[in-house]
């Protein structure tokens, strides 16, 4: 085969090809600015401690809900002191319940289970409870949360 | 000169897009399995209305949106028929897109050159599940409202464009009131927009790619009056069908959403339900890419079923089997749903 030195050709492609590139960058850029706009600005949320209460007020092996700045929390007092999980189940996102009886968290949506380490025992979770920090001051329990 | 020739010919045999849908049919779409396709479309019809009138009584506000609805059902005259005829032609919409993609995947019809049939068909299915979420998501009870929350945080799970998806969706970093109105938008202006182009386009190209061969089908089954009278009397029997079902079953309205506590019972709808016990049962991730790998698979079937039967693979066999187990497996999980 012989080689075509059509540079006529060969210019008028290179120059369509940069045109369209271009074309297409251009208009990429300006779609990626109209799905900016619908891009929630997120703020890093500042760390914040709560006051929760006296620790002797928490009722214990019972876990007491609370909803501090949108975050929802369970309190859990058990011998092994105050601690305080996220109700929001590690799989999609649902509200865990305590069950006083089998000392575990429920996810009603599709039937996870957390032992009351949080740790996730059985069903979708694929890890445990998130946690919060719980610091005691005095009598006063504090908990360190990310308010919304 | 060769435009001009060009020009010569076709004023000899106009073509327009009319002749195109106008062609007369082979014979062997006489028989009824062959309408099946026709059937969602005139639903989607149906949607179409009800939505638009629904539209003006619906606020999509987390404050308004149960609200609103339940003035629906409950006080504006024939507002639960309007919603009833809504959610019923959604149900049965589904139901006959399952059927109709049974249909083409038993009979193969997606053979080349038909593959692009195919594709742009199971677009138009994934597009109908979104519009089935995203309507369910807007009645705002607490079953809705938590399937938003697992549904959207589902997507989330996906590698690398999960989060940005999620955000986008959700308006934030939860559901709220964006999210509503997101969903609201997507529900009654993106994707009807989207599906009724789908839609037009997809019959577009069924009817000039042809329909397959059949090898007995010699005569042909005339397109007008014959087919259009029979789809006539379809779209009739199924109105009747539907006004039946919508007084039978009247639309219900669950508790409203409550971001406090789940809903005791957050089985969705149906056609979800399957799925749902599916990320139920297998842990998430798996769950998720199953579901995502079969979705895969199915819009590339013809391909796939090309390259199988250059390796000899009797794919009609095949079909069959894959067809039953997955029917059967469907049925399975929701049978299952319903139990738990
Ligand atoms: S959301 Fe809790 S188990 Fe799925």
């Amino acid at each position: 085969m012989a080689i075509v030195h059509d540079d006529a050709g060969r210019r008028r492609f290179l120059s369509q090809a940069v045109m369209g590139f271009g074309m297409l960058f251009g208009i990429g850029t300006l779609g990626l600015r109209f799905v900016q706009f619908l891009i929630p600005s997120g703020k890093e949320k500042p760390l914040e401690t709560v006051l929760i209460g006296a620790a002797s007020k928490i009722p214990m092996g019972e876990a007491v809900s609370m909803d501090l700045g949108g975050q929802k929390l369970l309190v859990l007092k058990t011998d092994d002191g105050v601690v305080a999980f996220s109700r929001r189940c590690t799989d999609l996102g649902c509200l865990v319940s305590w069950n006083k009886e089998r000392e575990q968290f429920i996810c009603p949506c599709h039937q996870g289970t957390f032992d009351k380490t949080g740790r996730n025992i059985s069903g979708p979770p694929p890890r445990p409870l998130d946690r919060f920090m719980i610091t005691k001051r005095g009598e006063q329990l504090y908990v360190s949360i990310q308010s919304a | 000169m060769a435009t001009q020739t060009a020009h010569a010919e076709q004023d000899v045999k106009p073509k327009s897009l009319i002749d195109y849908i106008q062609k007369d049919l082979p014979e062997h779409l006489d028989w009824w399995p062959y309408t099946l396709g026709a059937i969602p479309m005139t639903l989607f019809g149906i949607l179409v209305g009800t939505g638009l009138l629904l539209t003006f009584y619906y606020v999509p506000s987390t404050e308004r949106a149960y609200e609103s609805v339940d003035q629906i059902t409950h006080e504006i005259y024939l507002g639960w028929f309007v919603r009833g005829l809504h959610k019923t032609s959604v149900d049965l919409m589904i139901l006959f897109l399952l059927f109709h993609v049974i249909r083409v995947f038993l009979t193969r019809a997606y053979q080349a050159p038909g593959e692009l049939k195919w594709v742009s068909g199971s677009i138009v299915l994934f597009v109908t599940f979104a519009m089935g979420f995203t309507g369910y998501s807007l009645v705002f009870d607490n079953v809705s409202y938590w399937g938003m929350t697992v549904v959207t945080n589902m997507i989330g799970t996906l590698p690398v464009i999960g989060m940005p998806l999620l955000h986008l969706l959700r308006g934030g970093e939860d559901v709220s009131g964006v999210t509503l109105l997101r969903l609201y938008d997507l529900h009654t202006k993106l994707l009807p927009v989207l599906l009724g182009g789908l839609v037009i386009g997809h019959v577009v190209i069924v009817r000039l790619m042809g329909f397959v061969e059949v090898k007995e089908s010699r005569h042909f089954h005339q397109f007008y009056p014959e087919h259009t009278l029979k789809m006539g009397m379809i779209a009739v029997g199924l109105l009747v069908v539907i006004v039946d079902l919508v007084m039978i079953f009247p639309p219900v309205l669950g508790p409203p959403a409550n971001p406090q506590e789940v809903a005791s019972d957050v089985s969705p709808p149906w056609y979800f339900s399957a799925p749902f016990m599916w990320i139920t049962l297998l842990p998430g991730p798996l769950a998720l890419w199953t579901l995502i790998g079969a979705s895969g698979l199915f819009v590339v079937y013809p391909f796939l079923d090309r390259a199988l039967v250059e390796r000899g693979v009797p794919m009609e066999l095949v079909n069959r089997v894959v067809a039953t187990v997955a029917v059967a497996a469907m049925v399975a999980l929701m049978y299952l749903d319903t139990q738990m």
